[in-house]
């Protein structure tokens, strides 16, 4: 039986008809049309489909919807300003970090996770914070060194007065 | 824990497209509007590899427009001539002369009517970052965009098509002597490893690749592909295995089925070499599969390196090393620490 949930997706709230056993990535992709996140294995081996919940990286397609309810949800589709894109995801592009570009939502979205508990990381511990995210094309290593562009870019805007949140 | 630590050496070479007098053909229409934008109707199939991006390139190189005025509609049966599939290491070697050849037409029509436009002989003309430009004094004449509305207004097209046929003749069917290929990629990787003796583990903790471009229209893809094929030949010589039984698939999902992860990869460092082909777009040839052969020999090589032990059969899971190492042992042959 559909029960009606409200979501705080990107800050808004959001309501969405959906069974207790759908997942929270089936109601952004079907309910609310957010369709940034993706599904690729649908069994948390993959990573495309990570968003944060309460400010912590999960993969969607394993949170149950009455799980998310009343819990911030961020999506891809929030990093983007106004039509500007957010550092990591300029930098994806700017280094060549997306090739079919399948895995980069879930990647962006576990490397802003990271940056915003560590905005300084190692090389070692981007690696980390991205190894649920299973990249077929790219071998990485440009996606690092996006992530490390991204940080230093984010850090440069915030030693400017914190213009840029 | 005992680790060892070894380098290696894989080399390769790899025939470009299909060979073997496989129909092995590109094909693309170019079309020019009157502000200048050009459209490139393109059969080859883009899913990551950059060709959408080599096709761009390529096109404006061809025409001497910029990148910013080109649109490609690529891979659409409703409307794209047939470029075969992208494998085989073959978009960018056979569809991107397919494009130059249609951009190379396309650019003739333009000097032509520019030549009647500016009553200037064609020789005396060559078109540059769009515009039209008198070769001597480099002075810009006219932009694209306004021959093409020429055109037009002269009832001639701005529109051409391109064809290439990369079909090789096939190999003697006694002997299989003959030149299958109309060329061939090369390419050599260094692995450095290290091998823990005490439960076989083995982790690649370096890659350098050298590989032969031809001509790297873009750097950057061509490092993606090196990169990403690369990782690709570690998961197969590390990591990766599909174990069926009794017809039943056991590595049934990614779980089972390990693919690297970003923390598995080490850093790559790419080395392009450049020998431009004759017959590739600008001198291009493939990079794609090339990357992929010569890691799991590399890795290989690195492990006899590192314990003396030659691994013969791959994934080189940690049990294969162990069990290894342990008959070694039994046959006095392992060099104990």
């Amino acid at each position: 039986m559909k029960q009606r949930y409200v979501l705080r997706v990107n800050g808004r709230g959001m309501e969405a008809a959906a069974e207790a056993h759908e997942s929270l990535l089936d109601v952004l992709r079907e309910n609310l049309r957010l369709t940034g996140s993706k599904k690729g294995c649908n069994e948390a081996e993959c990573g495309s489909c990570t968003v944060l919940l309460d400010g912590r990286p999960v993969v969607s397609c394993l949170v149950l919807v009455p799980d998310a309810a009343d819990r911030d949800v961020v999506t891809i589709e929030a990093l983007a300003t106004d039509g500007v894109p957010h550092p990591i995801q300029r930098q994806m592009v700017e280094q060549g970090g997306v090739q079919c570009g399948y895995c980069t939502p879930g990647m962006i979205m576990s490397a802003y996770a990271l940056l915003l508990d560590n905005p300084d990381p190692t090389d070692d511990e981007i690696r980390f914070a991205i190894s649920g995210n299973i990249c077929r094309c790219t071998g990485y290593g440009k996606i690092v060194k996006a992530v490390r562009a991204a940080a230093v870019e984010m850090k440069g805007q915030a030693g400017n007065g914190g213009a840029a949140s | 824990m005992a680790i060892r630590r070894g380098l290696g050496i894989g080399s390769m070479y790899y025939g470009i497209g299909y060979g073997f007098s496989r129909a092995d053909i590109g094909s693309a229409e170019i079309e020019m509007a009157e502000d200048g934008t050009t459209t490139v109707y393109s059969g080859a199939c883009d899913m990551g590899q950059g060709v959408m991006t080599v096709v761009t390139q390529v096109a404006a190189e061809e025409l001497g427009i910029e990148p910013e005025q080109i649109r490609v509609v690529a891979a659409d049966t409703g409307s794209t001539p047939d470029a075969g599939p992208t494998s085989g290491s073959r978009a960018t070697f056979v569809q991107g002369v397919a494009v130059q050849n249609a951009a190379a037409e396309l650019r003739e029509q333009i000097l032509d009517m520019a030549s009647r436009m500016l009553e200037c002989p064609k020789e005396n003309l060559v078109v540059r970052h769009g515009q039209v430009c008198e070769i001597e004094s480099g002075r810009e004449m006219v932009s694209v965009g306004k021959v093409a509305h020429q055109l037009h207004f002269h009832g001639r097209r701005a529109a051409a098509w391109g064809w290439h046929d990369n079909t090789t003749a096939d190999v003697d069917p006694e002997t299989s002597q003959g030149d299958a290929y109309a060329t061939y990629g090369w390419a050599t990787q260094l692995a450095e490893v290290e091998v823990d003796t005490e439960t076989g583990r083995v982790r690649l903790t370096k890659l350098v690749s050298a590989t032969d471009a031809g001509k790297a229209i873009n750097p950057v893809a061509v490092e993606g592909q090196i990169e990403g094929g690369a990782t690709m030949g570690l998961g197969y010589g590390l990591y990766e295995q599909h174990i069926l039984e009794g017809g039943i698939p056991r590595t049934n999902s990614l779980a089972f089925y390990l693919v690297p992860t970003a923390m598995d990869v080490p850093d790559i460092e790419c080395e392009i070499v450049e020998v431009p082909d004759p017959r590739g777009p600008f001198g291009a040839k493939g990079v794609a599969e090339p990357a992929t052969i010569p890691t799991t020999p590399a890795i290989l090589n690195a492990i006899y390196d590192a314990i003396g032990i030659r691994i013969t059969e791959t994934p080189i899971t940690p049990e294969r090393v162990f069990f290894a190492i342990q008959e070694a042992r039994d046959r006095g042959e392992f060099e104990e620490d």
